[in-house]
């Protein structure tokens, strides 16, 4: 029961915490500083555990795995924004409207990449990061393709 | 102590992976509709971005800290990096219909 309740509590801080960065539309804490701070605490937190008698590897595990579950938690909060997004720009804005729908698509590509490149660094599978890198590099071509395709098919067709 | 901090991670790891698919599911359902409605590039885009989200779901479960369907990852792997390329090769396919 008490995992259960710390399991609510940590993901809960997460998912506020990444929802109101995106309703602020920018960091709260400049990423350059909190990343470095983090990457300290689960360090500290892994020599704390190795100190009070956990096997240092397993330390190390526990440490990166709840890690990896708050890189998880803070993938939800953009996936619900996405969500929230697609289903409410409809046909009615206009044909410039693709090109919003473009960028949420995007949106949503990027928070899976990221998701599986670091929960595969902190859970130690390579394959999962190797895969994740791979579509992160294909993103870009394929959200540029469709809106590419898209202006020359249809939008320059409306504008003349 | 070591024990109880297992568990933990395991717990925290399994529920947070569980709420991540759930929002990808979500997520998938929006891609449906945007693949449903819409001229032939909207529906593409639909269909490429719900093959992103099925390949994270199913990459998701195919892990053995989770539910270790392990079939699910050749799947998963094939819809990521097919899906990919198939968008960037049919996008250029409808551009030169022109």
């Amino acid at each position: 029961m008490l995992e259960e309740i710390f399991v609510a509590v940590y993901g809960a801080i997460v998912i506020a915490y990444v929802a109101l960065n995106i309703r602020k539309g920018s960091f709260i804490f400049d990423a350059s500083k909190s990343i470095p701070i983090l990457i300290f605490v689960f360090v500290l937190a892994s020599v704390a555990l190795a100190l009070m008698g956990t096997p240092p590897a397993e330390a190390l595990e526990v440490v990166m795995k709840i890690g990896a579950a708050g890189i998880l938690f803070a993938g939800v909060a953009p996936m619900i924004a996405a969500t929230v997004g697609l289903f409410r720009f409809n046909d009615e804005h206009g044909p410039s409207i693709f090109y919003a729908r473009n960028h949420i698509t995007g949106v949503i590509d990027v928070t899976a990449s990221l998701v599986m490149i670091f929960v595969g660094i902190l859970i130690l599978r390579i394959d999962l990061v190797a895969v994740g890198f791979f579509f992160f590099l294909l993103i870009p071509f394929s959200g540029n393709a469709l809106a590419n395709a898209y202006y020359y098919t249809y939008h320059r067709r409306l504008e003349k | 102590m070591s024990d109880f901090l297992v568990t933990l991670a395991g717990t925290a790891f399994f529920w947070s992976a569980l709420i991540f698919l759930v929002a990808l599911t979500l997520a998938g359902l929006g891609c449906i509709r945007l693949a449903l409605k819409g001229e032939a590039i909207t529906s593409l885009m639909g269909v490429s971005c719900f093959t992103t989200i099925a390949g994270a779901g199913l990459y998701l479960i195919s892990l053995p800290e989770l539910f270790n369907v392990g079939f699910a990852r050749d799947t998963a792997i094939a819809l990521l990096v097919f899906g990919g390329v198939g968008t960037i090769v049919f996008a250029r396919i409808f551009r030169t219909e022109e």
